[in-house]
């Protein structure tokens, strides 16, 4: 719900129990003061009729609002307040009055004297009140919507700015300022906070990705001397086989701590969301290059590779994490393919399934995804292929999913 | 040819050095930024090797002077930044090739030897070993001056052999150079095997000699013996 929407709510919710309140309270007031004005002019009434009788001796009779008659009974000291229906011929119906009556004595004779006047109807009365006050719980509702409708257009202005401004926020950017200015306190501190807060995002990004740079060059450095001496050594023409074998060995080692703190490094760096260049890729076509690359491996094992590609799988992603995805998904199922076996790929619209004969697993599929899992512990591979796959994933909100199906390992992404 | 190494670690720079000199090629080194930027305003070079990090600033900031003094120069960029953010910025600021550490010295080598050839500073576009002749631009391969036919990657393999003539090189480096880094989610290098066995038969079969030996444990030499 916007915000305009929720005040307009809260004001229409409260103005209306508020209005409805009142108009209930008007109602009790007005009547009882109406009633309270007219027993007071039926009594002056009463005190008139009575000493125009007393001068005069005739007796009027304003039917139904004066009515005086002889009566035989004993005079009482005090006004009888009553409220009656009479019969009104020109409405043709019966209408509310109040009464004031008293048996009182003039010229010795004992008269009946009652003034009345019309009440007001009640249904009437609320009828009127209910129009007035609605009018003016309308009028006032529609004041209040367009100020503060004004008001949010005006005051809340630079925040919907700062907010497009935040969506436009992006880590890898140098830096992040807010344009927008208001007079209010609360906006600027919001905006202060913000830029704050920010500005330690930007620092903490750009510091990880120095560390990562930094122990990239730190170790690969070493290493590149390393194996440039044992290539360097190689070269020597009296080598003895046992020194060749020696030579070889801490060389082909060297390679692998080589890959692995590439590798590891590599994942850190998905996991800082370090590749934010994204563009449209075309799947199936880093598909086809991939299986090329490895076309090799293929011959050799000879694997029956069938296809099954829809050339219009285009993904917004970044290029190197989906050439690693695609590379590790398919290196995996030529790697841990048995001789003579076979690959299937299935890409459609945003779903992709690479199929491979192999081993059946020892230990539970959870674990495929995990750092260092290895089906073979004497294995060459640090077992991490699937763990910069699975985090790949992560980053671009992909499903992944493993099953062994009719003695298939399949892995499954939902781009 | 002349060629600057701009490179901290004195190590690595001793072993690249030492290499290219047996290659025949002349070498100067710099082990900062502010030596680099001495020996760039100075001097010409023919060829380039640029470590992006360096003691006292950021390498890429080299790249425009070099760009400024040594125009004709070819620059090879290296870097432990496997970021393609680096490569790619390199790479528009004008580096001609972009190599990660660590590597093969054959590749460096190969690397070197590519952009002298797109230089022109060695003898054009063929390469020529006794009865063998590549012809880098049309990719062709002749024997004794008849054309044989060489699958791509064979010729990829034979042409880095070539270039690194006299040298022990391993499969590993092989199959970086062909296949690419990523090589290493194979298990192992047999069918390197396979297509050199191919290269020798096709060698072979057009009389020419086999120059491809086999080093026990490390690999392979192309070498007169």
């Amino acid at each position: 719900m916007k915000l305009l929407q929720k005040t307009n709510r809260a004001y229409f919710l409260v103005s209306g129990t508020a209005f409805l309140f009142a108009g209930v309270v008007f109602y009790f007031v007005i009547s009882f003061f109406f009633k309270g004005q007219l027993n007071e002019k039926l009594h002056h009434d009463i005190k008139n009729i009575t000493r125009a009788i007393k001068k005069s001796g005739a007796i009027p009779n304003y039917y139904p609002f004066i009515e005086i008659r002889e009566v035989s009974k004993q005079p009482e000291q005090s006004f009888r307040t009553t409220d009656t229906l009479i019969f009104n011929v020109f409405e043709n119906r019966n209408i509310p009055f109040r009464q004031i009556s008293l048996i009182s004595v003039i010229n010795d004779k004992e008269y009946f004297i009652a003034a009345r006047d019309t009440l007001i109807e009640e249904d009437e009365l609320l009828e009127v009140i209910a129009i007035t006050t609605g009018l003016v719980f309308i009028l006032l509702l529609a004041c209040l919507y367009f100020i503060n409708r004004k008001l949010y257009m005006k005051i809340w202005q630079p925040f919907y700015k700062t907010l497009d401004e935040l969506k436009e926020f992006s880590h890898d950017k140098p830096a992040f300022r807010l344009s927008s200015e208001s007079e209010l306190y609360e906006f600027m501190e919001l905006n202060k906070t913000l830029e704050k807060l920010t500005k330690k995002v930007i620092s903490d990004y750009q510091s990880l990705k120095r560390f990562t740079d930094d122990a990239s060059h730190e170790i690969q450095t070493p290493l590149a001397v390393i194996q440039s001496k044992l290539e360097t050594l190689m070269q020597g023409t009296d080598l003895k086989m046992d020194q060749a074998e020696l030579i070889n060995s801490a060389y082909i080692y060297t390679l692998r701590i080589s890959k692995l703190t590439q590798t590891l490094l590599l994942l850190t760096k998905i996991a800082n969301d370090q590749f934010p260049d994204k563009k449209a890729i075309n799947i199936a076509g880093l598909i086809g290059e991939k299986i090329k690359m490895f076309e090799d491996h293929i011959l050799e094992k000879s694997l029956k590779l069938s296809k099954e590609i829809d050339p219009e799988c285009i993904i917004e992603t970044n290029f190197f994490l989906a050439e690693s995805l695609i590379i590790n998904l398919i290196g995996n199922a030529v790697k841990h393919n048995v001789n003579n076996g076979v690959i299937n790929i299935k890409l459609e619209k945003a779903h992709l399934e690479i199929s491979n004969s192999g081993e059946t697993l020892k230990e539970s599929p959870l674990k495929l995804f995990e750092r260092f899992y290895k089906t073979n512990m004497s294995s060459d591979s640090p077992g991490l292929g699937l763990a910069i796959v699975k985090e790949i994933c992560r980053l671009n909100k992909w499903e992944i999913s493993y099953v062994f199906e009719n003695n298939l390992h399949k892995v499954v992404v939902n781009f | 040819m002349k060629i600057l190494i701009i490179e901290d670690e004195k190590e690595l720079v001793r072993a690249i050095k030492n290499f290219l000199e047996t290659e025949g090629f002349l070498c100067e080194t710099a082990s900062s930024y502010f030596e680099a930027e001495d020996s760039i305003s100075v001097y010409n070079y023919d060829i380039i090797i640029l470590d992006l990090t360096l003691p006292g600033g950021d390498g890429l900031n080299l790249i425009k002077l070099i760009k400024d003094t040594n125009r004709q120069a070819g620059l090879l960029i290296v870097s432990a930044k496997n970021s393609l953010d680096d490569k790619i910025k390199g790479l528009d600021m004008g580096a001609d090739d972009y190599i990660t550490k660590p590597f093969h010295l054959a590749e460096l080598n190969s690397r070197i030897k590519s952009l002298a050839r797109r230089r022109h500073f060695e003898g054009g576009d063929e390469i020529i070993f006794n009865e063998i002749k590549l012809n880098v631009n049309s990719g062709e391969v002749f024997i004794n001056g008849k054309v044989i036919d060489l699958t791509r990657k064979e010729y990829e393999i034979l042409l880095y052999f070539i270039v690194n003539k006299n040298r022990v090189i391993t499969r590993e480096a092989i199959a970086e150079h062909v296949w690419g880094d990523d090589i290493s989610y194979a298990a192992n290098y047999d069918f390197i095997y396979s297509h050199i066995k191919n290269i020798r038969k096709k060698i072979g079969l057009n009389n020419g000699r086999n120059y491809l030996h086999s080093v026990y444990g490390m690999g392979y030499k192309f070498s007169e013996r």
